[in-house]
C-alpha cells in the first residue's frame, strides 16, 4: 500500500471533533459504567483513556464502536448523533482487547475481511494489494497464508492492527492492545503504533491502564475514575497541573503531605499537617481555609544536601534506602514530622555532593513553587 | 513404566472393548456371510459367494436406507440448527439450562413409546383430521416414507442439536462483534463467522445421526407400517424370522461396508470444506 | 403363531405408558414387527422385597421359573398365586413369532424353563433336539382324556409327548362393515384380496407373519394354506406384490388401526376378532370360506431348562382346570380341555367367533411344520416386505 492510499490527516483545523460525548451515561443494572461523559475528540489526535480497572474505559470505547448505546446523552461521530447506529454502519474500527481474530481464516483473510464487506465489493486484486500493504505496515510481510494459531502473541496483535487500519477508518479504537505483550515487545509496539498513527493520520483512541504507555504515546490523556472523566489534557498539563491528588498520583509519582488549609489566596496556600508542621504551596484550583488537601511535591523537585542551603526551608532527614537507577538515584528518606518520602536525584547533582549513603543525615529542600496544594477529596470530580 | 507402556495401559480397556464388541463379531459376520443356511435355519459352514450374489433381493431395503438416511440427516440438521442457534446465542442465559433440559426430556422416555405417539398424530384422527378441517382432505401420513422421516427427525433431533449447541455456545461472541465492527451485517456475520465456526458441530451431529440412521429399524417398523423397509428391518427378519444367518451376515457385512464408504467420503468432504474455508469466507 | 389381545387407544395411551414403565407392557407390534422379542416382563421377581416367603410345604423348586410366551396370554393373578404357593417367581419373556422363539432356542443359552410353541413347530423342535420329552407323571393335572385330540395331537411326536395343550383358535379376517358402503360383506379370501385392491385400497392390513399372510394369499387361488410348491408360491407372490401398494400396513398389531378407523380390514386371530367385535360390533370376524388356519398352542420344556422342577410345577399349576378357566376368561381364547369348558359361562361357549360352526372348522388347516423352515416362504415374505 502506498502511503497515499490512506487519507492524509485532515487539513481542517485540529479543533474539528471527529467524535464527541455529550453528557453520556451508561448504566448496567446497578453499575454506572459511564457517568456524564463530556469529551470531544479532535481529528488526527492520539487520545488515551487512562484509569484503573473497571473505571469504564472499555464502555466508553464500545459506545463509540456501537456495541453499547448510551443510557442517556449523545454520542457524535463526524457531527452526527450515532447513539443507535449499528456497529457495522460506523466508519470506526476497533482493535479488541484480546484481538478477536477469526481462527477459521488465514492472516490475509482476516485482514481482508473488512474490505470484503464493502458494497460494491472491491476487486480481488485490489483487496490483495491492500492486504499486502497493511501487512507491510505492521511488518508481517510473507505471513499471508499463516493460520492465526500459528502466530505469536505479538504477531497476532499486529494482525489485529492491520485488520483494522486496512479499512482506513476515520477513528481507530484500541482497547489495551498491548496488555498481553511482554514489556520489551510492548515498548516496540508502542513506538510502532505511534509511527503508524503519524503516517496514516487516523484518529487513535487508546485505552490503557498503564500510565507510562499513555504518557509516552498520547497527544492527550483522559483520566477516568468510577465512570467519570476526572481531567483531560496533554501529558505535560496533567503532570504539571493535576486537578487533584488522584490525577497527580496517576500521572507520574509524587509525595503527598496531607493536611488542612490554614489560609489561602488565589496563588498560594499555607497548609497545616497532622504533625503540626506548616507547608507553603502553590494553588492551581482555588482552596478555602479548613479544606482537606494534600501538598504534592514531585521527587525530582527535592534536593538533598549535606549542608543546609540558604533561602529554602530545609528538612532534617535520614536516608533509609537508596536505589541506583542509572541516570538517577532514588532515595527514600525520613523526617521526624513529615514522615517518609521519595527523592530523585540526577547523577549530575551527585557529582559534587553525592552519593549519599543509607543512614546519613542530610537536609532536604524544595522551592515553594514546586509544592502544589491539591484537593484531597477521594471522590471523582466533574470535568 | 515407560510412556509407551502407560499409553498402552490407557488404551487397554477401550481396546479390549473394541476387540470383543466389534472386531470379533465383525469377523464372525464376515465368516458367516460366506456360509449357507441350515435346513431348519441357522448357519452351515461353507465357502460360497451365493449370499452376496443374492444381495439384489434386498435392493429395496438398501435403496430406502440410502435415501432416507441422508434425507433424515439433512432434515434433522435444518431443524436442529436454528434451535441450537437460538439456545446458544439468543436464549436468555437464565433459561438456557431449562430449555436445554427440555430438549433432552424426550430422551427420558424410550424411543419406542415416543414413536408410538406419532402413530396417533399421523393416523387418520391426528394431523390428517386437522388438515381435513381446513379443506385439505384425504391426506395419508402414517405408514409412508414421510412418516418415517418425521419419526427420524423427531427421534434424532437432540443428537443433532447438542453438538451444534456446544459448538455455538463456545463460539467467542467477540468474534461476532469483530465482524460487525469490520462492517458485516448480522446475516453476513452469520454466514462468514458463525456458520463456518460451527462446521465441526454440524459435522459431528450429521455423522452421529447418519450412522445411527443407517442401522435404523425401529422407526420404519413403527411408522412405516412394515411398508418402508430399511436394511435394519431386513436384518431383523433374516436373523429372527427366516433365520438365514448366512444371508443375514452378507447383508450386514454389506451395510458395514456401505457405512465405511459413506463415512469416509463424508470425512473427506468435511476436510475439504475445512481446507476451502476461503470459499466460505469469500461468500 | 402370534396372538394379540393388546391395543392402544388414545385414551389408554397414558395407562400404557405407565405399564411400560413398570416393565409389564410388551407391545405386540414392537415384538412382531421388529422381531425384538427380548422385552422381558418380570413379574414378582422385579421387587425382591415383595417376594413371598418360600412355601416349604410344596417342596423346594427354587425361587424362579422362566416362561417364554406370547403377549397378554396369561392372567397375572395366576402367577401371583403360583409364587405365593411355591415361592418361585415367574420371569416372563414375551415373543412375537414362532420363528423368533426358534431363533432364540437355536442360538442357545435361552435360560427358559417353559415355552409356548404352536402346533406346527413342535416337530422341528424335536428334530433339532431343542425340546424335552415330558414326564407326564409330574403333570398330574394333564388328563389326556379330557383334551380334544384334534388340538392335543400335535404335542405327541412318534409316540412321545413333548407338549401339552394350552389354547386353540383360528385365523380369519376382521372387516369394518360400516365402511362397506353397500358392498356385500366379504366371506371368502378371494373377496378379501379383491376388495383390498379395489374399494378398500389403502385400508387393509396383513400380518407381518409368513404363515398367515402367504397362507391366505394361497387361499385366493384355492391352494393349500401350507403350500411350499414353487409354482403356487409364485402365484401367491404375484398377488401379494400386486396388493402391496393397496395395503395400509404389514403389521400384526392391527387392533389400534382397526379401532381408530384408519384400517378397515385385516387378517385377524380369534381373540382379537372377539375383542374388537365386543367393543365395536361393526367390526365382524370372518372365517374365509376357502379355509385358513386352525391352530393350537402348547406348554413345553426346552432342553437344558435350568429350573426343571419349577417348570413342571408351573405347567401343572396352569393346567389345573380352575386356573386354566381363569386364564381363558382373562385372555379370551378357548382351551381344548372339557374340564375347563365345564367351568366356562354359556355365552362364551356359544360364541360363534370363539367356537365356529363345525363346517367352518372343517375347512381349516393346521399350519404345517415345513412352512416354519421352508426358505422359499421366508424369502417370499422378505421380498414382499421389502418390495
Ligand atoms: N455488559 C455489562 N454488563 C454489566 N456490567 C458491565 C458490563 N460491561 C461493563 N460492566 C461494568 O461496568 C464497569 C466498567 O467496565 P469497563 O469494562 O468499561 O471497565 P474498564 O475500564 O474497561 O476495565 P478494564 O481495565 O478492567 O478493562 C465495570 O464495573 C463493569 O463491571
Ligand atoms: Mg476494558
Amino acid at each position: 500500500m502506498s502511503e497515499a492510499a490512506y487519507a492524509p490527516p485532515s487539513a481542517e483545523p485540529a479543533a474539528h471533533p471527529i467524535a464527541e460525548f455529550r453528557g453520556v451515561s451508561k448504566r448496567f443494572g446497578e453499575v454506572l459504567a459511564a457517568d456524564d461523559l463530556n469529551l470531544s475528540i479532535r481529528t488526527g489526535e492520539f487520545l488515551s483513556f487512562l484509569g484503573p480497572s473497571g473505571c469504564g474505559k472499555t464502555t466508553a470505547l464500545r459506545m463509540l464502536a456501537g456495541f453499547e448505546s448510551p443510557t442517556s446523552g449523545e454520542v457524535f461521530l463526524d457531527g452526527e448523533v450515532v447513539n443507535d447506529l449499528a456497529p457495522y454502519r460506523r466508519p470506526v474500527n476497533m482493535v479488541f482487547q484480546h484481538y478477536a481474530l477469526f481462527p477459521h481464516l488465514t492472516v490475509a483473510q482476516n485482514i481482508g475481511y473488512g474490505l470484503r464487506q464493502r458494497r460494491p465489493k472491491p476487486p480481488r486484486d485490489e483487496i490483495a494489494r491492500k492486504v499486502r500493504a497493511a501487512l507491510e505496515i505492521v511488518r508481517l510481510e510473507g505471513f499471508e497464508n499463516r493460520r492465526i494459531w500459528e502466530m505469536s502473541g505479538g504477531q497476532q496483535q499486529r494482525v489485529a492492527l492491520a485488520r483494522a487500519i486496512v479499512n482506513e477508518p476515520k477513528l481507530l479504537l484500541l482497547d489495551e492492545p498491548m496488555a498481553a505483550l511482554d514489556r520489551k515487545l510492548r515498548k516496540e509496539m508502542q513506538i510502532e503504533l505511534q509511527n503508524i498513527q503519524r503516517r496514516l493520520g487516523i484518529t487513535f483512541i487508546l485505552v490503557t491502564h498503564d500510565q507510562e504507555e499513555a504518557l509516552s504515546m498520547s497527544d492527550r490523556i483522559c483520566i477516568m475514575r468510577d465512570g467519570r472523566i476526572v481531567q483531560t489534557g496533554t501529558p505535560r498539563e496533567l503532570y504539571d497541573q493535576p486537578r487533584n491528588r488522584y490525577v497527580a498520583g496517576f500521572v507520574g509519582t509524587s509525595n503527598f503531605f496531607d493536611g488542612v488549609v490554614e489560609r489561602a489566596d488565589a496563588y498560594r496556600a499555607r497548609v497545616t499537617l497532622g504533625c503540626g508542621i506548616a507547608l507553603e504551596g502553590r494553588v492551581l484550583a482555588p482552596v478555602a481555609a479548613g479544606q482537606a488537601v494534600s501538598v504534592s511535591v514531585r521527587p525530582e523537585q527535592i534536593r538533598l544536601a549535606r549542608t543546609a542551603t540558604g533561602g529554602e526551608t530545609g528538612w532534617e532527614v535520614t536516608i533509609l534506602n537508596r536505589i541506583f537507577l542509572g541516570e538517577h538515584t532514588e532515595y527514600l528518606v525520613k523526617h521526624d514530622g513529615l514522615g517518609e518520602f521519595m527523592v530523585l536525584t540526577p547523577r549530575q547533582a551527585e557529582l559534587s555532593d553525592g552519593p549519599f549513603n543509607a543512614g546519613e543525615r542530610l537536609t532536604a529542600s524544595w522551592e515553594a513553587t514546586s509544592a502544589l496544594v491539591l484537593d484531597n477529596d477521594q471522590a471523582p470530580q466533574a470535568n | 513404566m515407560t510412556q509407551r507402556g502407560r499409553n498402552l495401559l490407557l488404551l487397554a480397556p477401550a481396546g479390549a472393548w473394541f476387540l470383543v464388541m466389534l472386531v470379533i463379531p465383525l469377523a464372525v459376520v464376515i465368516i458367516f456371510s460366506f456360509g449357507e443356511r441350515g435346513p431348519a435355519g441357522g448357519y452351515v459352514p461353507a465357502f460360497t459367494l451365493e449370499q452376496y450374489a443374492n444381495l439384489p433381493a434386498r435392493w429395496a431395503a438398501f435403496k430406502n436406507t440410502l435415501m432416507l438416511a441422508p434425507a433424515g440427516t439433512l432434515a434433522s440438521l435444518l431443524i436442529a440448527y436454528p434451535l441450537a442457534y437460538y439456545l446458544a446465542v439468543r436464549a436468555d442465559p437464565r433459561w438456557k439450562t431449562v430449555l436445554l433440559v427440555l430438549v433432552i426430556v424426550p430422551f427420558w422416555t424410550s424411543i419406542l413409546i415416543r414413536s408410538y405417539a406419532w402413530i396417533f398424530l399421523l393416523g387418520g384422527r391426528g394431523i390428517p383430521a386437522l388438515l381435513d378441517l381446513i379443506g385439505i382432505d384425504n391426506v395419508r401420513l402414517i405408514n409412508t416414507p414421510f412418516a418415517v422421516l418425521i419419526g427420524i427427525v423427531y427421534g434424532y433431533l437432540p443428537l443433532m442439536v447438542f453438538p451444534i449447541f456446544v459448538n455455538l455456545d463456545r463460539l467467542d461472541k467477540r468474534l461476532l462483534e469483530a465482524s460487525a465492527d469490520l462492517g458485516a451485517s448480522p446475516w453476513r456475520t452469520f454466514l462468514q463467522v458463525t456458520l463456518p465456526m460451527s462446521l465441526p458441530g454440524i459435522a459431528t451431529g450429521c455423522l452421529l445421526v447418519f450412522i445411527l440412521l443407517m442401522g435404523e429399524f425401529l422407526i420404519p417398523a413403527i411408522l412405516g407400517g412394515g411398508k418402508v423397509f430399511f436394511v435394519g428391518n431386513a436384518l431383523v427378519d433374516l436373523f429372527l424370522q427366516s433365520r438365514n444367518w448366512a444371508f443375514g451376515s452378507a447383508v450386514a457385512a454389506t451395510l458395514v461396508l456401505l457405512m465405511l464408504v459413506s463415512v469416509t467420503a463424508y470425512m473427506r468432504l468435511i476436510r475439504r470444506l475445512g481446507a476451502q474455508r476461503e470459499d466460505v469466507a469469500l461468500m | 403363531m402370534t396372538k394379540d389381545k393388546d391395543y392402544i387407544s388414545k385414551r389408554a395411551f397414558m395407562e400404557e405408558l405407565d405399564r411400560y414403565r413398570r416393565g409389564s407392557v410388551t407391545r405386540r407390534h414392537f415384538l412382531g414387527v421388529t422381531g425384538l422379542g427380548t422385552a422381558t416382563a418380570v413379574l414378582a421377581a422385579s421387587v425382591p422385597a415383595l417376594r413371598p416367603r418360600r412355601s416349604w410345604a410344596q417342596g423346594n423348586i427354587g425361587d424362579r421359573v422362566v416362561l417364554a410366551t406370547w403377549p397378554n396370554y396369561h392372567d397375572p393373578a395366576n402367577f401371583e398365586a403360583f409364587t405365593a404357593a411355591t415361592g418361585a417367581a415367574v420371569d416372563m419373556n414375551v415373543f412375537g413369532s414362532n420363528e423368533e422363539m426358534l431363533a432364540k432356542l437355536q442360538a442357545g443359552g435361552s435360560g427358559w424353563d417353559v415355552f409356548v410353541p404352536t402346533n406346527y413347530t413342535i416337530t422341528t423342535y424335536v428334530g433339532e433336539s431343542l425340546i424335552e420329552p415330558l414326564d407326564l407323571a409330574r403333570i398330574p393335572n394333564y388328563d389326556a382324556a379330557a383334551f380334544d385330540p384334534r388340538f392335543a395331537g400335535p404335542g405327541t411326536v412318534d409316540g412321545t409327548v413333548y407338549a401339552v395343550p394350552k389354547n386353540w383358535g383360528t385365523t380369519g379376517f376382521a372387516v369394518n362393515t360400516a365402511n362397506l358402503g353397500g358392498l356385500p360383506k366379504p366371506t371368502t379370501w378371494k373377496e378379501f384380496w379383491d376388495i383390498t385392491r379395489d374399494a378398500f385400497s389403502g385400508r387393509t392390513m396383513v400380518h407381518d407373519y409368513q404363515l398367515t399372510t402367504i397362507g391366505n394369499a394361497l387361499k385366493y387361488f384355492g391352494y393349500s394354506f401350507n403350500s411350499v410348491d414353487t409354482a403356487e408360491l409364485a402365484e401367491a407372490e404375484k398377488l401379494l406384490l400386486d396388493a402391496k401398494p393397496h395395503l395400509f400396513a404389514i403389521n400384526s398389531d392391527y387392533q389400534p388401526s382397526m379401532r381408530s378407523g384408519d384400517a378397515w380390514m385385516t387378517i385377524c386371530w380369534t381373540g382379537d376378532g372377539k375383542q374388537m367385535n365386543r367393543d365395536m360390533p361393526e367390526i365382524e370376524y370372518v372365517l374365509g370360506k376357502e379355509g385358513g388356519e386352525l391352530w393350537s398352542d402348547f406348554y413345553a420344556i426346552p432342553k437344558g431348562a435350568p429350573h426343571l422342577d419349577a417348570a413342571y410345577a408351573l405347567i401343572d399349576f396352569l393346567l389345573d382346570p380352575a386356573v386354566n378357566a381363569k386364564e381363558s376368561l382373562f385372555h379370551g381364547y378357548p382351551t381344548p380341555d372339557k374340564r375347563v369348558d365345564a367351568l366356562m359361562p354359556a355365552e362364551v361357549l356359544n360364541d360363534p367367533i370363539l367356537y365356529p360352526a363345525a363346517e367352518l372348522l372343517d375347512a381349516l388347516e393346521f399350519g404345517a411344520a415345513v412352512t416354519l423352515t421352508d426358505p422359499n416362504r421366508a424369502e417370499l415374505m422378505a421380498r414382499f416386505k421389502s418390495a
